[in-house]
């Protein structure tokens, strides 16, 4: 079947060593993928060209932007979308939602269970150690029940694809996953851009995502309130994700507030309005742990708001996601995951792990020193793809350099084996053809009182640099829609 | 509604109708004196003060000589420049940015076309020989927005607020013309023919306002100094006058402010005031002393401005 005339694939060039989405192992296009693949095929290079460009130019219209922080001026850059999608197959999909589900029930069981009786620790499940040096455990939270016992209330988690066909999980984000928007619109761009594919396919829509959010955010609403005022807080227009917590307000129709726009008095939570002041009932909160108030954390923030905390620990608002939850999506804490699943939900791991060697181990760091160009090395505490050095990518300098880190601060890193993630055909600009490139899942969790609810789709991210591995956008990385297939 | 974001929807209002204006008066300027039948209105002097005057930055040493790309490239495209309809357009952007969440997605992503093609647009060309297509565009584009705002938005306070922006600086910038073109009425006197009272520049003026062609329909005569002043101050049904702007500030405070008997300290009352004394008023009041009637309808404006910004926008 490969062998139909195919302008736009016919230069694409196929590394057996990888696992391509599109192609089984004999080099045919595999069934999920043949109709999308003959679509494409029909236009010729010059009109895909010209449909790529309008895609673009209708984010750039529509200020679906980001700023790049860093040399002279602050500029603002479209995320780089791929028009051609990524499906996924009912079943794989099922495998997906269930794995991403009973990781978020299980993290937010041992954030419970970390914060009150720390039980899992004193059966010696997982070391004191993973809590009690971690800079991101809260011991203000101790004690304190989040309303309707939900601590991440927003999951996000990043799978990929092995050489092995088997989906991994690379970190659980439960802190402020971002992406959720980006899911959307690449949905409406690909469909403004390209609508005649989705005739022959049958996809899942991406565009429910904001009631269940606000289900999910009026569900753990404080005692003794009727209708919740939700609202979504922001550090502000100048934040690389604002465009996202815009759309997420407006979505959900509900207030963008800046901490600035918040008081507390009494240990209530107050916006200030046009008419005065209205009380506050749940907090969608896109600041991070230390900076949502002065008065508790980083006494310099200025852009969360004094005496929150006091309000959240008296249960007159909720905060989602709870403070504190950075500790469990400690890349540390990942390494246990199969345990910690174990542990609550008495169930295997549906999605598995990467297994990975814990630097403070020192049997483990031994092997980790001795195998640095063959690992991948990440501090545990840094988010957005910093820090990390994969070894196999690096000079014998810089390998001394990353061993000297290591032993220097062997909490701070875990090491584990390159994972080579699978590739996607991806049209590169400067080519003008499709080409080979890694891509990874993050998909998107909502857990609430009683509510269990995973976006069918999520944000497939594409390393754009040829070879590369990590697929932030703050490294440049774009993104596909991406297709779950009903049944 | 948050009393921060009123104060982004409002000031997004006026920037966007300010850059109206100002594309306008520099289009109709620029154009009617290219054959102006005098040879003061044809001078380019003459006309590139007008258009400094009218933007706030007046030049009253007549020994300088100012330079016509210079002054064109900074009212249009010099982001340096603090009056520049670009630096405008970038403020009605910003602002508009971060109430993003209340207005539509149609709305905003004209304003981000707007800022798009204000920002992009080449310099060279813009002096050159591209007012016409700039001008024209910026006037066009903010059509557009006044359209999406109309027929976009939920009509509650938000609208209520964006289009008490909108008709304030109407008002204030219809004012700022009448003045100009009053001075330089006064200036082209005693060129051949031209008298104060029929001077050429009520046309212009006129035509500033977008009210030429309706002017004419409703007084069937050459404008005088006299009924272009009815028109664009006291005519309620024109689109562009003080008084029309004014009942839609009255009306618009209503929405956000529903008492029936405001109390004396509030902004409903000092809008019912002074829309009240414009109500009353008939031209050959204002035409025995335009200096003072300018001046007391821009601090009546100002006035109510502080005092929209006073009771919504702080707290």
């Amino acid at each position: 079947m490969g062998s139909i005339k195919n302008q736009i694939f016919s230069s694409y060039q196929r590394n057996p060593d990888l696992f391509d989405e599109i192609y089984d192992e004999d080099g045919n296009v595999t069934d999920i993928y043949q109709k999308l693949f003959k679509l494409y095929g029909e236009h010729s290079i010059k009109d895909y060209v010209k449909l790529n460009t309008k895609a673009k130019s209708s984010f750039f219209n529509q200020g679906i932007t980001f700023q790049v922080y860093g040399g002279k001026d602050t500029q603002e850059k479209i995320f780089p979308f791929d028009l051609f999608p990524r499906i996924i197959a009912p079943d794989e999909w099922n495998l997906i939602e269930k794995g991403a589900i009973q990781r978020s029930k299980a993290l937010n069981l041992f954030l419970w269970d970390i914060y009150h009786d720390k039980k899992i620790i004193k059966q010696g499940i997982v070391p004191l150690d993973l809590i009690s040096s971690s800079t991101n455990y809260l011991d203000q939270m101790n004690g304190i029940d989040p309303p309707g016992g939900i601590y991440n209330h927003i999951s996000g988690t990043d799978i990929i694809k092995h050489k092995d066909g088997l989906f991994y999980v690379l970190e659980d984000n439960i802190r402020c996953p971002s992406g959720v928007s980006y899911v959307i619109c690449n949905r409406t761009a690909l469909k403004k851009a390209l609508f005649g594919v989705f005739n022959h396919y049958k996809t899942h829509t991406v565009t429910n995502y904001a009631e269940n959010l606000l289900e999910l955010l009026e569900s753990v609403k404080p005692k003794g309130v009727d209708i919740p005022n939700c609202v979504v807080i922001t550090p502000g227009m100048f934040n690389s994700a604002f465009y996202e917590h815009s759309y997420l307000a407006k979505t959900m129709g509900v207030e963008l507030v800046e901490g600035r726009d918040l008081f507390v008095e009494n240990d209530f939570v107050y916006m200030k309005t046009i008419k005065g002041p209205l009380k506050v009932d749940v907090i969608y909160r896109r600041i991070d742990d230390l900076f949502i108030d002065p008065l508790e954390f980083k006494p310099d923030s200025s852009i969360g708001v004094p005496g929150l905390f006091a309000a959240y620990k008296k249960g007159n608002v909720t905060l989602a996601n709870a403070p504190g939850t950075g500790v469990a999506d400690d890349k540390a804490v990942y390494t246990y995951m199969p345990q910690i699943i174990k542990y609550y939900l008495d169930e295997e791991p549906i999605l598995n792990n990467v297994h990975t060697y814990h630097c403070s181990r020192p049997d483990e760091l031994k092997y980790v020193l001795e195998h640095v160009h063959e690992l991948v090395i990440k501090p545990v505490d840094e988010a957005g793809g910093y820090g990390i050095s994969i070894g196999n990518r690096l000079t014998k300098k810089e390998i001394e350099t990353v061993k000297k880190q290591v032993k220097e601060n062997p909490r701070k890193y875990v090491a584990q084996p390159i994972m080579s993630l699978s590739v996607h055909p991806t049209y590169i600009d400067e080519t003008e053809s499709f080409e080979q490139r890694h891509v990874d899942l993050r998909t998107f969790t909502i857990l609430g009182k009683d509510k269990e609810f995973v976006l069918k789709g999520g944000l497939t991210r594409v390393a754009l640099q040829r070879g590369n591995l990590v697929v932030n956008s703050s490294q440049g990385g774009g993104s596909k829609d991406t297709w779950v297939l009903k049944k | 509604m948050l009393a921060r974001v009123a104060n982004n929807l409002f000031w997004m209002g006026r920037y966007i109708e300010r850059s109206e204006h100002i594309a306008r008066y520099l289009n109709v300027n620029y154009f009617a004196s290219l054959d102006a039948p005098n040879v003061k209105s044809q001078d380019r002097q003459f006309v590139l003060r007008s258009m400094l005057y009218m933007i706030g930055d007046p030049v009253t040493d007549a020994e300088i000589v100012l330079d016509e790309e210079d002054v064109l490239y900074n009212i249009g495209l010099n982001s340096q420049f603090p009056f520049s309809i670009i630096n405008n357009v970038k403020a009605a952007r910003e602002n508009a940015n971060s109430a993003r969440d209340l207005i539509s997605t149609e709305l905003y992503e004209s304003i981000n076309k707007f800022y798009h093609f204000v920002l992009n647009y080449p310099k060279d060309v813009f002096v050159k020989n591209g007012l016409h297509d700039f001008t024209v565009n910026v006037t066009e584009m903010t059509a557009i927005l006044r359209g999406k705002i109309r027929g976009t938005l939920l009509h509650d306070s938000v609208y209520a607020i964006i289009l008490l922006g909108i008709n304030i600086e109407r008002a204030t910038q219809i004012t700022r013309i009448i003045n100009t073109k009053y001075n330089d009425a006064l200036e082209s006197q005693g060129s051949y023919g031209n008298t104060f009272s029929n001077s050429f520049e009520w046309t212009t003026l006129l035509k500033c306002a977008e009210s030429y062609d309706m002017m004419r329909r409703f007084y069937k005569k050459t404008p005088t100094s006299i009924s272009t002043l009815e028109f664009l101050i006291l005519n309620p049904n024109c689109p562009r006058s003080v008084m029309n702007s004014l009942n839609q500030v009255y009306k618009n405070i209503r929405i956000l402010d529903a008492d029936r008997k405001y109390k004396k300290e509030s902004t409903a009352f000092l809008i019912g005031r002074v829309r009240a004394e414009y109500e009353y008023k008939f031209v050959e009041e204002i035409d025995k002393d335009i200096k003072s009637f300018i001046e007391n309808i821009l601090n009546s404006l100002n006035e109510i401005s502080i005092k929209v910004e006073a009771e919504f926008f702080t707290y």
